[in-house]
Protein backbone atom coordinates (compact mmCIF):
# COMPACT_ATOMS: atom_id res chain seq x y z
CA UNK A 1 0.00 0.00 0.00
CA UNK A 2 2.72 2.46 1.03
CA UNK A 3 4.72 1.63 -2.06
CA UNK A 4 1.77 2.25 -4.31
CA UNK A 5 1.13 5.56 -2.59
CA UNK A 6 4.75 6.59 -3.01
CA UNK A 7 4.68 5.71 -6.70
CA UNK A 8 1.46 7.65 -7.23
CA UNK A 9 2.94 10.67 -5.45
CA UNK A 10 6.05 10.59 -7.59
CA UNK A 11 4.01 10.32 -10.77
CA UNK A 12 1.84 13.23 -9.70
CA UNK A 13 4.80 15.42 -8.83
CA UNK A 14 6.55 14.52 -12.05
CA UNK A 15 3.43 15.54 -13.93
CA UNK A 16 3.48 18.93 -12.21
CA UNK A 17 7.14 19.73 -12.66
CA UNK A 18 7.77 18.34 -16.09
CA UNK A 19 5.30 20.97 -17.26
CA UNK A 20 6.52 24.06 -19.02
CA UNK A 21 8.53 22.74 -21.96
CA UNK A 22 10.85 25.21 -23.61
CA UNK A 23 9.12 27.70 -25.93
CA UNK A 24 9.95 26.78 -29.49
CA UNK A 25 10.29 29.67 -31.83
CA UNK A 26 8.01 28.48 -34.58
CA UNK A 27 4.68 29.56 -36.00
CA UNK A 28 2.05 26.92 -35.45
CA UNK A 29 -0.82 27.35 -37.89
CA UNK A 30 -4.12 25.52 -37.35
CA UNK A 31 -6.38 24.58 -40.24
CA UNK A 32 -8.82 21.86 -41.20
CA UNK A 33 -7.30 20.11 -44.19
CA UNK A 34 -10.68 19.23 -45.65
CA UNK A 35 -11.48 22.15 -47.90
CA UNK A 36 -9.76 21.91 -51.25
CA UNK A 37 -8.20 23.81 -52.85
CA UNK A 38 -7.69 26.06 -49.84
CA UNK A 39 -6.77 23.57 -47.16
CA UNK A 40 -6.11 20.03 -48.28
CA UNK A 41 -3.39 17.38 -48.56
CA UNK A 42 -1.24 16.45 -51.52
CA UNK A 43 -0.85 12.86 -52.72
CA UNK A 44 1.79 12.20 -50.08
CA UNK A 45 -0.48 13.45 -47.32
CA UNK A 46 1.37 16.72 -46.77
CA UNK A 47 -0.64 19.91 -46.17
CA UNK A 48 -1.33 21.63 -49.45
CA UNK A 49 -3.38 24.53 -50.75
CA UNK A 50 -3.89 28.28 -50.80
CA UNK A 51 -3.95 28.64 -47.02
CA UNK A 52 -0.84 26.49 -46.64
CA UNK A 53 1.07 28.70 -49.07
CA UNK A 54 -0.30 31.75 -47.28
CA UNK A 55 0.83 30.37 -43.92
CA UNK A 56 4.30 29.77 -45.30
CA UNK A 57 4.49 33.30 -46.61
CA UNK A 58 3.43 34.56 -43.18
CA UNK A 59 6.14 32.47 -41.53
CA UNK A 60 8.71 33.88 -43.91
CA UNK A 61 7.52 37.41 -43.14
CA UNK A 62 7.84 36.76 -39.39
CA UNK A 63 11.13 34.89 -39.80
CA UNK A 64 9.77 31.75 -38.16
CA UNK A 65 9.54 28.18 -39.39
CA UNK A 66 5.92 27.13 -39.95
CA UNK A 67 4.25 24.01 -38.60
CA UNK A 68 0.76 23.16 -39.88
CA UNK A 69 -1.62 21.47 -37.43
CA UNK A 70 -4.57 19.67 -38.99
CA UNK A 71 -7.53 20.16 -36.65
CA UNK A 72 -11.25 19.45 -36.99
CA UNK A 73 -13.33 22.51 -37.71
CA UNK A 74 -14.99 22.69 -34.31
CA UNK A 75 -11.63 22.27 -32.60
CA UNK A 76 -9.95 25.23 -34.31
CA UNK A 77 -11.08 28.00 -32.00
CA UNK A 78 -10.51 25.96 -28.82
CA UNK A 79 -6.97 25.25 -30.11
CA UNK A 80 -6.32 28.98 -30.19
CA UNK A 81 -7.67 29.40 -26.70
CA UNK A 82 -5.43 26.67 -25.32
CA UNK A 83 -2.43 27.98 -27.29
CA UNK A 84 -2.02 24.75 -29.18
CA UNK A 85 -1.75 26.91 -32.30
CA UNK A 86 -0.68 30.52 -32.80
CA UNK A 87 -2.97 31.39 -35.68
CA UNK A 88 -5.83 29.80 -37.58
CA UNK A 89 -5.81 30.23 -41.36
CA UNK A 90 -8.68 28.03 -42.49
CA UNK A 91 -10.97 30.04 -44.77
CA UNK A 92 -12.71 31.15 -41.61
CA UNK A 93 -15.42 33.75 -41.98
CA UNK A 94 -15.24 36.67 -39.57
CA UNK A 95 -18.44 36.62 -37.53
CA UNK A 96 -19.52 38.62 -34.52
CA UNK A 97 -20.10 35.44 -32.57
CA UNK A 98 -16.61 34.08 -33.28
CA UNK A 99 -15.04 37.48 -32.60
CA UNK A 100 -16.26 37.21 -29.01
CA UNK A 101 -13.86 34.32 -28.48
CA UNK A 102 -10.93 35.13 -30.78
CA UNK A 103 -9.43 38.15 -32.54
CA UNK A 104 -9.53 38.39 -36.32
CA UNK A 105 -7.06 39.96 -38.72
CA UNK A 106 -8.14 42.29 -41.49
CA UNK A 107 -10.04 40.25 -44.08
CA UNK A 108 -7.78 38.72 -46.73
CA UNK A 109 -10.47 37.15 -48.91
CA UNK A 110 -14.23 36.98 -49.25
CA UNK A 111 -16.74 34.47 -50.53
CA UNK A 112 -20.45 34.04 -51.11
CA UNK A 113 -22.75 31.25 -50.09
CA UNK A 114 -24.44 29.18 -52.78
CA UNK A 115 -26.78 26.19 -53.03
CA UNK A 116 -26.22 22.71 -54.35
CA UNK A 117 -29.74 21.56 -55.15
CA UNK A 118 -31.05 18.10 -55.94
CA UNK A 119 -32.16 17.96 -59.57
CA UNK A 120 -35.69 16.87 -58.69
CA UNK A 121 -36.19 19.49 -56.01
CA UNK A 122 -38.32 22.53 -56.91
CA UNK A 123 -35.98 24.90 -55.06
CA UNK A 124 -34.85 27.82 -57.23
CA UNK A 125 -33.49 30.25 -54.66
CA UNK A 126 -32.57 30.37 -51.00
CA UNK A 127 -35.99 31.67 -49.88
CA UNK A 128 -37.67 28.59 -51.37
CA UNK A 129 -35.95 26.55 -48.69
CA UNK A 130 -37.81 28.23 -45.87
CA UNK A 131 -40.71 25.74 -45.95
CA UNK A 132 -41.60 22.96 -43.52
CA UNK A 133 -41.26 20.27 -46.20
CA UNK A 134 -37.75 21.34 -47.26
CA UNK A 135 -34.65 19.59 -45.92
CA UNK A 136 -31.33 21.37 -45.79
CA UNK A 137 -27.91 19.77 -45.41
CA UNK A 138 -25.17 21.86 -43.84
CA UNK A 139 -21.74 21.17 -42.45
CA UNK A 140 -21.73 21.53 -38.68
CA UNK A 141 -20.58 24.92 -37.50
CA UNK A 142 -20.04 26.52 -40.90
CA UNK A 143 -21.53 29.85 -41.90
CA UNK A 144 -23.98 27.90 -44.06
CA UNK A 145 -25.20 26.24 -40.86
CA UNK A 146 -25.51 29.60 -39.15
CA UNK A 147 -27.35 31.09 -42.14
CA UNK A 148 -29.84 28.22 -42.17
CA UNK A 149 -30.44 28.50 -38.44
CA UNK A 150 -31.08 32.22 -38.67
CA UNK A 151 -32.95 32.56 -41.95
CA UNK A 152 -34.47 29.19 -42.83
CA UNK A 153 -36.12 28.35 -39.55
CA UNK A 154 -39.13 26.61 -41.09
CA UNK A 155 -37.07 23.93 -42.81
CA UNK A 156 -35.51 20.80 -41.37
CA UNK A 157 -31.79 21.39 -40.97
CA UNK A 158 -29.50 18.37 -40.90
CA UNK A 159 -26.07 19.28 -39.63
CA UNK A 160 -23.55 16.74 -40.89
CA UNK A 161 -19.90 16.36 -40.06
CA UNK A 162 -18.37 16.53 -43.50
CA UNK A 163 -18.78 18.23 -46.85
CA UNK A 164 -18.96 14.87 -48.63
CA UNK A 165 -21.83 13.67 -46.44
CA UNK A 166 -23.77 16.86 -47.27
CA UNK A 167 -23.18 16.37 -50.98
CA UNK A 168 -24.23 12.72 -50.76
CA UNK A 169 -27.48 13.72 -49.06
CA UNK A 170 -28.28 16.10 -51.92
CA UNK A 171 -27.33 13.58 -54.61
CA UNK A 172 -29.57 10.94 -53.02
CA UNK A 173 -32.44 13.35 -52.50
CA UNK A 174 -32.24 13.04 -48.73
CA UNK A 175 -31.85 16.81 -48.72
CA UNK A 176 -33.17 19.49 -51.06
CA UNK A 177 -30.06 21.60 -50.84
CA UNK A 178 -26.63 21.97 -49.35
CA UNK A 179 -25.52 25.47 -48.37
CA UNK A 180 -21.81 26.14 -48.81
CA UNK A 181 -19.51 28.55 -50.58
CA UNK A 182 -19.78 29.27 -54.33
CA UNK A 183 -16.55 27.58 -55.35
CA UNK A 184 -17.26 24.28 -53.61
CA UNK A 185 -20.84 24.23 -54.85
CA UNK A 186 -19.61 24.91 -58.37
CA UNK A 187 -17.05 22.09 -58.16
CA UNK A 188 -19.49 19.61 -56.65
CA UNK A 189 -22.04 20.41 -59.32
CA UNK A 190 -19.40 19.83 -62.00
CA UNK A 191 -18.62 16.47 -60.41
CA UNK A 192 -22.31 15.46 -60.17
CA UNK A 193 -24.07 17.08 -63.13
CA UNK A 194 -26.78 14.41 -63.44
CA UNK A 195 -28.07 14.57 -59.89
CA UNK A 196 -27.53 18.17 -58.86
CA UNK A 197 -28.04 21.78 -59.87
CA UNK A 198 -26.01 24.72 -58.62
CA UNK A 199 -27.64 27.97 -57.51
CA UNK A 200 -24.64 30.26 -57.48
CA UNK A 201 -26.43 33.60 -57.26
CA UNK A 202 -25.31 35.27 -54.03
CA UNK A 203 -28.17 35.54 -51.53
CA UNK A 204 -26.42 37.42 -48.78
CA UNK A 205 -23.54 39.81 -48.16
CA UNK A 206 -20.12 38.43 -48.90
CA UNK A 207 -18.40 36.57 -46.09
CA UNK A 208 -15.04 37.94 -45.16
CA UNK A 209 -12.30 35.53 -44.29
CA UNK A 210 -9.78 36.43 -41.62
CA UNK A 211 -6.91 34.83 -39.79
CA UNK A 212 -7.84 34.13 -36.20
CA UNK A 213 -5.56 34.47 -33.19
CA UNK A 214 -5.96 34.19 -29.44
CA UNK A 215 -7.81 37.11 -27.91
CA UNK A 216 -5.59 39.92 -26.74
CA UNK A 217 -2.42 39.00 -28.61
CA UNK A 218 -1.99 42.55 -29.97
CA UNK A 219 1.58 42.12 -31.18
CA UNK A 220 0.85 39.13 -33.40
CA UNK A 221 -2.35 40.76 -34.67
CA UNK A 222 -0.47 43.85 -35.81
CA UNK A 223 2.22 41.75 -37.45
CA UNK A 224 -0.36 39.70 -39.31
CA UNK A 225 -2.23 42.76 -40.51
CA UNK A 226 1.03 44.26 -41.73
CA UNK A 227 1.81 41.01 -43.51
CA UNK A 228 -1.55 40.93 -45.30
CA UNK A 229 -1.11 44.49 -46.48
CA UNK A 230 2.41 43.74 -47.65
CA UNK A 231 1.45 40.48 -49.33
CA UNK A 232 -1.44 42.08 -51.20
CA UNK A 233 0.69 45.01 -52.37
CA UNK A 234 3.34 42.60 -53.65
CA UNK A 235 0.77 40.73 -55.74
CA UNK A 236 0.94 37.65 -53.55
CA UNK A 237 -2.75 36.82 -53.94
CA UNK A 238 -2.52 36.91 -57.73
CA UNK A 239 0.31 34.40 -57.47
CA UNK A 240 -1.78 32.16 -55.24
CA UNK A 241 -4.65 32.35 -57.74
CA UNK A 242 -2.32 31.38 -60.56
CA UNK A 243 -0.82 28.52 -58.59
CA UNK A 244 -3.97 26.95 -57.17
CA UNK A 245 -7.09 28.44 -58.74
CA UNK A 246 -6.38 29.24 -62.37
CA UNK A 247 -9.33 27.19 -63.69
CA UNK A 248 -11.77 28.50 -61.12
CA UNK A 249 -10.77 32.09 -61.79
CA UNK A 250 -11.71 31.66 -65.44
CA UNK A 251 -15.10 30.23 -64.54
CA UNK A 252 -15.80 32.95 -61.98
CA UNK A 253 -14.87 35.62 -64.51
CA UNK A 254 -17.11 34.02 -67.12
CA UNK A 255 -20.01 33.87 -64.67
CA UNK A 256 -19.32 37.42 -63.55
CA UNK A 257 -18.83 36.52 -59.91
CA UNK A 258 -16.42 38.53 -57.78
CA UNK A 259 -13.13 36.80 -57.07
CA UNK A 260 -11.97 35.72 -53.58
CA UNK A 261 -9.10 38.17 -53.30
CA UNK A 262 -10.63 41.22 -54.94
CA UNK B 1 -15.61 -2.21 16.91
CA UNK B 2 -14.02 -4.71 14.62
CA UNK B 3 -15.43 -3.04 11.56
CA UNK B 4 -14.18 0.46 12.22
CA UNK B 5 -10.60 0.06 10.96
CA UNK B 6 -11.95 -1.42 7.74
CA UNK B 7 -14.37 1.46 7.41
CA UNK B 8 -11.61 3.94 8.18
CA UNK B 9 -9.35 2.30 5.65
CA UNK B 10 -12.14 2.30 3.10
CA UNK B 11 -13.00 5.98 3.46
CA UNK B 12 -9.35 7.02 3.39
CA UNK B 13 -8.93 5.11 0.16
CA UNK B 14 -12.02 6.66 -1.38
CA UNK B 15 -10.82 10.14 -0.48
CA UNK B 16 -7.36 9.38 -1.79
CA UNK B 17 -8.61 8.06 -5.11
CA UNK B 18 -10.89 11.06 -5.51
CA UNK B 19 -8.08 13.50 -4.70
CA UNK B 20 -5.74 11.79 -7.17
CA UNK B 21 -8.27 11.73 -10.01
CA UNK B 22 -9.60 15.25 -9.48
CA UNK B 23 -6.07 16.51 -8.90
CA UNK B 24 -4.85 14.94 -12.10
CA UNK B 25 -7.60 16.55 -14.18
CA UNK B 26 -7.14 19.84 -12.38
CA UNK B 27 -3.38 19.87 -12.97
CA UNK B 28 -3.97 18.99 -16.61
CA UNK B 29 -6.31 21.96 -16.96
CA UNK B 30 -3.83 24.27 -15.24
CA UNK B 31 -1.09 23.03 -17.54
CA UNK B 32 -3.01 23.97 -20.64
CA UNK B 33 -4.04 27.19 -18.95
CA UNK B 34 -7.75 26.58 -19.25
CA UNK B 35 -10.43 27.71 -16.88
CA UNK B 36 -13.59 25.65 -17.11
CA UNK B 37 -16.72 27.70 -17.52
CA UNK B 38 -19.93 25.74 -17.72
CA UNK B 39 -22.23 28.78 -17.56
CA UNK B 40 -22.66 28.97 -21.33
CA UNK B 41 -24.24 25.51 -21.35
CA UNK B 42 -27.28 26.65 -19.41
CA UNK B 43 -28.68 28.42 -22.47
CA UNK B 44 -28.84 25.09 -24.29
CA UNK B 45 -30.66 23.16 -21.58
CA UNK B 46 -33.74 22.54 -23.70
CA UNK B 47 -31.75 21.14 -26.62
CA UNK B 48 -29.57 19.05 -24.31
CA UNK B 49 -32.67 17.58 -22.70
CA UNK B 50 -34.10 16.79 -26.14
CA UNK B 51 -30.82 15.14 -27.07
CA UNK B 52 -30.75 13.17 -23.82
CA UNK B 53 -34.25 11.85 -24.52
CA UNK B 54 -33.34 11.05 -28.12
CA UNK B 55 -30.31 9.05 -26.99
CA UNK B 56 -32.46 7.08 -24.56
CA UNK B 57 -35.13 6.46 -27.19
CA UNK B 58 -32.58 5.36 -29.78
CA UNK B 59 -30.81 3.09 -27.30
CA UNK B 60 -33.99 1.57 -25.94
CA UNK B 61 -35.56 0.93 -29.33
CA UNK B 62 -32.28 -0.58 -30.52
CA UNK B 63 -32.13 -2.79 -27.44
CA UNK B 64 -35.53 -4.28 -28.26
CA UNK B 65 -34.83 -4.82 -31.95
CA UNK B 66 -31.32 -6.12 -31.34
CA UNK B 67 -32.65 -8.61 -28.77
CA UNK B 68 -34.94 -9.98 -31.43
CA UNK B 69 -32.20 -10.00 -34.06
CA UNK B 70 -29.70 -11.51 -31.68
CA UNK B 71 -32.05 -14.31 -30.63
CA UNK B 72 -32.86 -15.15 -34.23
CA UNK B 73 -29.17 -15.13 -35.18
CA UNK B 74 -28.24 -17.28 -32.20
CA UNK B 75 -30.91 -19.86 -33.10
CA UNK B 76 -30.10 -19.71 -36.79
CA UNK B 77 -26.46 -20.36 -36.05
CA UNK B 78 -27.44 -23.69 -34.52
CA UNK B 79 -29.81 -24.52 -37.34
CA UNK B 80 -29.38 -27.77 -39.25
CA UNK B 81 -30.35 -25.88 -42.37
CA UNK B 82 -26.83 -24.92 -43.43
CA UNK B 83 -27.71 -21.82 -45.46
CA UNK B 84 -29.35 -20.31 -42.41
CA UNK B 85 -26.52 -21.29 -40.13
CA UNK B 86 -23.83 -19.86 -42.44
CA UNK B 87 -25.82 -16.70 -42.95
CA UNK B 88 -26.02 -16.14 -39.20
CA UNK B 89 -22.34 -16.93 -38.70
CA UNK B 90 -21.23 -14.60 -41.47
CA UNK B 91 -23.52 -11.84 -40.20
CA UNK B 92 -22.02 -12.08 -36.73
CA UNK B 93 -18.47 -12.27 -38.04
CA UNK B 94 -18.75 -9.30 -40.39
CA UNK B 95 -20.65 -7.04 -38.02
CA UNK B 96 -18.29 -7.76 -35.15
CA UNK B 97 -15.30 -7.37 -37.41
CA UNK B 98 -16.02 -3.94 -38.85
CA UNK B 99 -16.33 -0.50 -37.24
CA UNK B 100 -19.81 0.82 -36.49
CA UNK B 101 -18.96 4.04 -38.31
CA UNK B 102 -18.38 2.13 -41.54
CA UNK B 103 -21.64 0.26 -41.07
CA UNK B 104 -23.58 3.46 -40.48
CA UNK B 105 -22.37 5.02 -43.72
CA UNK B 106 -22.80 1.80 -45.69
CA UNK B 107 -26.28 0.96 -44.46
CA UNK B 108 -27.62 4.50 -44.44
CA UNK B 109 -26.34 5.81 -47.76
CA UNK B 110 -26.22 2.61 -49.80
CA UNK B 111 -28.60 -0.03 -48.44
CA UNK B 112 -31.03 2.44 -46.89
CA UNK B 113 -31.24 4.57 -50.03
CA UNK B 114 -31.54 1.54 -52.30
CA UNK B 115 -34.45 0.13 -50.32
CA UNK B 116 -36.21 3.36 -49.48
CA UNK B 117 -35.44 3.63 -45.76
CA UNK B 118 -35.34 7.41 -45.79
CA UNK B 119 -36.39 8.08 -42.24
CA UNK B 120 -33.13 8.64 -40.41
CA UNK B 121 -34.50 7.74 -37.01
CA UNK B 122 -35.75 4.38 -38.25
CA UNK B 123 -32.50 3.86 -40.15
CA UNK B 124 -30.53 4.76 -37.03
CA UNK B 125 -32.38 2.24 -34.88
CA UNK B 126 -32.05 -0.48 -37.51
CA UNK B 127 -28.33 0.07 -38.03
CA UNK B 128 -27.60 0.19 -34.32
CA UNK B 129 -29.72 -2.93 -33.81
CA UNK B 130 -27.91 -4.77 -36.56
CA UNK B 131 -24.64 -3.91 -34.88
CA UNK B 132 -25.63 -4.77 -31.33
CA UNK B 133 -27.61 -7.83 -32.46
CA UNK B 134 -24.39 -9.58 -33.47
CA UNK B 135 -22.99 -9.12 -29.98
CA UNK B 136 -26.24 -10.20 -28.35
CA UNK B 137 -26.27 -13.33 -30.54
CA UNK B 138 -22.89 -14.23 -29.13
CA UNK B 139 -24.10 -13.62 -25.56
CA UNK B 140 -27.08 -15.89 -26.15
CA UNK B 141 -24.93 -18.56 -27.80
CA UNK B 142 -22.57 -18.49 -24.84
CA UNK B 143 -25.53 -18.79 -22.49
CA UNK B 144 -26.99 -21.73 -24.37
CA UNK B 145 -23.66 -23.53 -24.43
CA UNK B 146 -23.19 -23.02 -20.72
CA UNK B 147 -26.32 -24.99 -19.87
CA UNK B 148 -25.33 -28.46 -18.79
CA UNK B 149 -26.40 -31.36 -21.02
CA UNK B 150 -27.71 -33.19 -17.95
CA UNK B 151 -30.50 -30.61 -17.65
CA UNK B 152 -31.88 -31.71 -21.01
CA UNK B 153 -31.45 -35.36 -20.15
CA UNK B 154 -33.36 -34.79 -16.93
CA UNK B 155 -36.12 -33.02 -18.81
CA UNK B 156 -36.34 -35.93 -21.19
CA UNK B 157 -36.36 -38.39 -18.31
CA UNK B 158 -39.36 -36.71 -16.67
CA UNK B 159 -41.12 -36.77 -20.03
CA UNK B 160 -41.17 -33.09 -21.03
CA UNK B 161 -41.99 -32.31 -24.64
CA UNK B 162 -39.39 -30.17 -26.52
CA UNK B 163 -41.68 -27.15 -26.24
CA UNK B 164 -42.09 -27.63 -22.51
CA UNK B 165 -38.38 -28.24 -22.12
CA UNK B 166 -37.73 -24.87 -23.70
CA UNK B 167 -40.35 -23.07 -21.64
CA UNK B 168 -39.60 -24.69 -18.30
CA UNK B 169 -35.90 -25.52 -18.49
CA UNK B 170 -33.91 -23.83 -21.22
CA UNK B 171 -35.51 -20.39 -21.12
CA UNK B 172 -35.36 -19.73 -17.36
CA UNK B 173 -31.80 -21.02 -17.11
CA UNK B 174 -30.72 -19.02 -20.13
CA UNK B 175 -32.36 -15.84 -18.88
CA UNK B 176 -30.71 -16.12 -15.49
CA UNK B 177 -27.32 -16.59 -17.11
CA UNK B 178 -27.41 -13.93 -19.81
CA UNK B 179 -29.44 -11.18 -18.16
CA UNK B 180 -26.43 -9.49 -16.52
CA UNK B 181 -24.48 -9.58 -19.79
CA UNK B 182 -27.48 -8.24 -21.69
CA UNK B 183 -27.90 -5.26 -19.41
CA UNK B 184 -24.19 -4.64 -19.77
CA UNK B 185 -24.69 -4.63 -23.52
CA UNK B 186 -27.35 -1.98 -23.04
CA UNK B 187 -24.65 0.33 -21.65
CA UNK B 188 -22.68 -0.26 -24.85
CA UNK B 189 -25.71 0.58 -26.96
CA UNK B 190 -26.08 3.88 -25.14
CA UNK B 191 -22.47 4.79 -25.86
CA UNK B 192 -22.47 3.44 -29.42
CA UNK B 193 -25.55 5.50 -30.27
CA UNK B 194 -23.27 8.56 -30.16
CA UNK B 195 -21.97 7.58 -33.60
CA UNK B 196 -25.43 8.14 -35.07
CA UNK B 197 -24.48 11.82 -34.95
CA UNK B 198 -22.75 11.33 -38.31
CA UNK B 199 -26.13 10.97 -40.00
CA UNK B 200 -27.44 14.03 -38.16
CA UNK B 201 -29.72 12.28 -35.72
CA UNK B 202 -30.22 14.88 -32.99
CA UNK B 203 -29.03 12.71 -30.09
CA UNK B 204 -26.75 13.96 -27.31
CA UNK B 205 -23.48 13.88 -29.22
CA UNK B 206 -24.93 15.60 -32.27
CA UNK B 207 -26.48 18.29 -30.07
CA UNK B 208 -23.18 18.76 -28.26
CA UNK B 209 -21.32 19.12 -31.55
CA UNK B 210 -23.83 21.69 -32.72
CA UNK B 211 -23.53 23.57 -29.45
CA UNK B 212 -19.73 23.49 -29.75
CA UNK B 213 -20.02 25.08 -33.16
CA UNK B 214 -22.03 27.81 -31.49
CA UNK B 215 -20.33 28.56 -28.16
CA UNK B 216 -16.78 27.29 -28.90
CA UNK B 217 -16.50 25.80 -25.41
CA UNK B 218 -15.42 22.41 -26.63
CA UNK B 219 -14.01 21.12 -23.34
CA UNK B 220 -16.90 22.11 -21.14
CA UNK B 221 -19.38 20.72 -23.66
CA UNK B 222 -17.66 17.38 -23.96
CA UNK B 223 -17.02 17.16 -20.23
CA UNK B 224 -20.73 17.56 -19.70
CA UNK B 225 -21.50 15.14 -22.52
CA UNK B 226 -19.35 12.52 -20.83
CA UNK B 227 -21.11 13.17 -17.56
CA UNK B 228 -24.54 12.68 -19.13
CA UNK B 229 -23.50 9.39 -20.74
CA UNK B 230 -21.99 8.31 -17.44
CA UNK B 231 -25.25 9.01 -15.61
CA UNK B 232 -27.04 6.71 -18.06
CA UNK B 233 -24.49 3.91 -18.09
CA UNK B 234 -24.00 4.08 -14.32
CA UNK B 235 -27.72 3.58 -13.82
CA UNK B 236 -27.53 0.58 -16.14
CA UNK B 237 -24.56 -0.87 -14.29
CA UNK B 238 -26.45 -0.59 -10.99
CA UNK B 239 -29.24 -2.64 -12.55
CA UNK B 240 -26.68 -5.11 -13.86
CA UNK B 241 -25.19 -5.54 -10.41
CA UNK B 242 -28.62 -6.10 -8.94
CA UNK B 243 -29.42 -8.74 -11.55
CA UNK B 244 -26.09 -10.46 -10.99
CA UNK B 245 -26.92 -10.78 -7.31
CA UNK B 246 -30.31 -12.24 -8.16
CA UNK B 247 -28.66 -14.70 -10.50
CA UNK B 248 -26.30 -15.83 -7.74
CA UNK B 249 -29.26 -16.42 -5.43
CA UNK B 250 -30.97 -18.53 -8.00
CA UNK B 251 -27.83 -20.59 -8.45
CA UNK B 252 -27.39 -21.24 -4.77
CA UNK B 253 -31.07 -22.07 -4.41
CA UNK B 254 -30.83 -24.58 -7.22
Amino acid sequence: MKKILAVLLVVLLAAVFSGCSAEKDELVVGMELAYPPFETKDERGEPYGVSVALAEALGEYLGKPVRIENINWDGLIPSLETERVDVVISSMTITEERAKTVDFSEPYAHAYLALLVNRESPVEKAEDLNQPERIIAVKKGTTGHVYAQNHLTNATINALSSESACVTEVIQGKADAFIYDQLTIYRQNQANPETTRAVLIPFQESEKWGMAIKKGNKELLEQINAFIKDFRAAGGFEKLTEQFLAEEKKTFDALGFPWFFE
Amino acid sequence: MKKSPALFYKSISVVLVTVILVGFVWISLVRINHRLDFSTLWAYKYRLWQGFKMTLIMAFASLLVSLLLGSVAAMAQKSRFLVLSYLAKIYIQIIRGTPLLVQIFFFFYIIGTAWGVDNRYLAGVLILSLFEGAYIAEIIRGGLESIDESQFELAKAVGLTPAKTFRLVTFPLLMARILPALTGQFASIIKDSSLLSVIAIPELTQITQEISADNYRLFENYFFLGLLYFVMTFAVSLITRHLERMYKHENSAG
